[in-house]
């Protein structure tokens, strides 16, 4: 369990963590998804009392995380920047961390053998992949067979097999009853791993809840209607609080009303529809709509759009 | 401000992590041990350090008797003078060691695992500093003894050969340990500042080599006055015995400290230096 209380930070002028508060439950694997430069690697550095809070506070099953006497076995965190010396084999990383909770050696060759680095164990870490430092980071996270886990980005640079292991493994350790809280800025890898789901945008949480909940709440379900019919299907729709679209002759896209009202009324009219399916919002779409006005970093056209400038100006 | 939470879910029953697993200044000892030797920095400054000790020991002492036969002097040498060689050259290597043994974690990241592992953190710089210290301290002891025996060996049928039934020679010899493990410590220190391995390295090297000559050189009273209290040359005057000390004071004729004073001062720079380290330690974001 992690519970946030008005946590913010601030990096010189730059809010980076603006005053949020959350709890992360135990038992199931929780996203936290925003766009990068959101706060996400900020908040999760403070959970682990890596970065100062400029305010609020933050605790981790029931405790400031420095108070714990057993760190490791609290949390196991991989955090985004590699963590790791370059100039020391995989092993000998994970015996350095393992010795200072008088981990033994056998847990050592356990992890490495759950991440799968039983062959680059004994190599540098200077010459590792992406993929295999993120394996590294894993393995040095599950080092203290921790109830709270905190991965940011794990599956950043990992090979589809990884990625669908890392998703294995965070539902199965939510499984066990443990907290786990994953960052990421993929929508779709989010909607298959998580649970629930804490959105943020610029510092700030712009939404909380099951996927389902966000993705409803961030989307405008619609109704995909095909009917030899489509134009006076459209007239005899379209009213204040229904729209109607069409991107291919025969096929209306229905916005504002459901499946059984258009199927009523073309019933009611005698319209012969060949298809009618509710077409659900993904989380992608309701991801950039949730985050649309916090997106740090546009893309260098959106550079030159006045209001926004405008905006920064006069804060 | 912006809340977040969710139904609590009966979550399943974990078991308690075992008691044994925890953290300890011992274990943290035992970590900072294991970071040291899997290293290639450490074994490489090591041995530099080492070779340079004996060697120049040596080379020194060779120099000695060969300045005294051209000379044509029959007067005995004193062989503690060849390891002067050591606080002058010793403290090279071992002050990039000290400064790496921190700023290498800072560089590469590390401090952050390093950090989340111990987030009491000053634990940490402790451990670090009491491993540095005792492997620089034995290595450079070790260094010393076998030059000192190599020295006998070689050059003992020509009275170069420390006596070391006499306590001040061994506390001569000792202090050349004790002065260079000094060092480290100081360059550890200032990279536990400074964060950055090159500022930390130059920094250290600039405080041994150049405020000496920089201070010699300006002719202005107080920095006169106060070149005994640099950290190197009060710190140094423990590897002298107390004979070698009074010659000293008759040569330059202004203040010069005693072997513990001049420790002593070193000492207190140690001091301030890690205490400045560990309050922003404690501040800094990792």
């Amino acid at each position: 369990m992690i519970e946030a209380t008005n946590l913010t930070k601030r990096y010189g002028d730059k809010l980076a963590v603006d005053d949020i508060s959350f709890r992360v439950e135990p038992g199931k694997v929780t996203g936290f998804l925003g766009p990068n430069g959101a706060g996400k690697s900020t908040t999760m550095r403070m959970i682990v009392g890596l970065d100062r809070p400029t305010a609020g506070h933050v605790t981790v099953n029931g405790r400031p995380y420095a108070e714990h006497r057993s760190p490791l076995t609290q949390v196991g965190a991989l955090l985004e920047a590699k963590a790791v010396h370059t100039g020391r084999s995989a092993r000998n990383h994970l015996r350095a961390l393992a010795a200072t909770h008088g981990i033994p050696d056998a847990r050592v060759t356990e992890v490495i053998e759950m991440t799968g680095l039983e062959s680059v164990a004994k190599r540098r870490v200077g010459g590792f992949s992406l993929g295999m430092g993120q394996r590294l980071g894993i393995a040095a996270a599950l080092l203290g067979d921790p109830r709270t886990l905190i991965l940011d980005e794990p599956v950043n640079g990992l090979d589809p097999e990884g990625v669908l292991w890392v998703r294995t493994l965070v539902k199965y350790l939510a499984s066990q009853g443990r907290t786990v809280f994953l960052s990421s800025h993929l929508m779709s890898e989010m909607a298959l791993t998580a649970d629930h789901l804490i959105v943020i945008g610029r510092g700030r949480i712009v939404a909380a809840g099951p996927v389902d909940e966000i993705v409803a709440r961030g989307t405008r379900t619609s109704v995909k209607v095909v009917s030899p019919q489509a134009t006076e299907l459209a007239e005899l729709l379209s009213g204040p609080e229904v729209t109607v679209t069409s991107d291919e002759p025969g096929t209306l896209v229905v916005h504002g009303a459901t499946a059984p009202a258009v199927g009523e009324k073309a019933a009611a009219t005698g319209i012969v529809l060949h298809e009618l399916t509710p077409v659900q919002g993904s989380l992608e779409e309701a991801f950039l709509s949730l985050t649309q006005d916090t997106v740090e970093y546009h893309a260098t056209m959106a550079h030159a759009d006045a209001p926004s400038t405008g905006q920064e100006a006069a804060r | 401000m912006t809340t977040a939470t969710s139904p609590a879910t009966a979550p399943a029953t974990l078991p308690e992590p075992p008691a044994g697993i925890h953290v300890s200044f011992p274990r943290l000892l035992r970590s900072e041990w294991i970071k040291m030797w899997s290293l290639r920095s450490t074994t490489w400054t090591l041995a530099i350090t080492a070779v340079v000790i004996v060697g120049f020991v040596l080379l020194v002492t060779w120099g000695m008797l060969d300045a005294r036969d051209v000379m044509g002097d029959t007067d005995p040498v004193n062989p503690l003078e060849a390891f002067g060689a050591v606080p002058y050259l010793g403290p090279t290597a071992v002050a990039v060691l000290g400064a790496l043994v921190i700023t290498g974690e800072h560089t590469t990241g590390m401090i952050r695992a390093s950090f989340a592992a111990a987030p009491r953190r000053l634990p940490v710089l402790w451990a670090k500093a009491t491993v540095l210290a005792v492997v620089v301290f034995v290595v450079t002891a070790l260094a010393v003894a076998v030059a000192a025996v190599l020295q006998s060996l070689v050059f003992g049928s020509e009275g170069a050969s420390v006596d070391l039934g006499e306590p001040q020679v061994v506390r001569a010899l000792v202090g050349n340990a004790l002065y260079v493990t000094g060092i480290a410590v100081l360059a550890f220190g200032l990279g536990v500042l400074m964060r950055h391995s090159a500022a930390a390295i130059t920094t250290t090297l600039g405080v041994l080599l150049v405020l000496p000559i920089l201070f010699s050189l300006i002719p202005w009273k107080p920095l006169q006055d106060l070149t005994p209290y640099l950290p190197n040359v009060a710190g140094s005057q423990i590897t002298l015995t107390d004979e070698m000390i009074e010659q000293q004071a008759s040569f330059t004729g202004s203040v010069v400290l005693s072997a513990w004073e001049g420790f002593g001062v070193l000492v207190a720079y140690l001091v301030v230096v890690l205490a400045a380290g560990a309050w922003l330690t404690r501040r800094r974001d990792a």
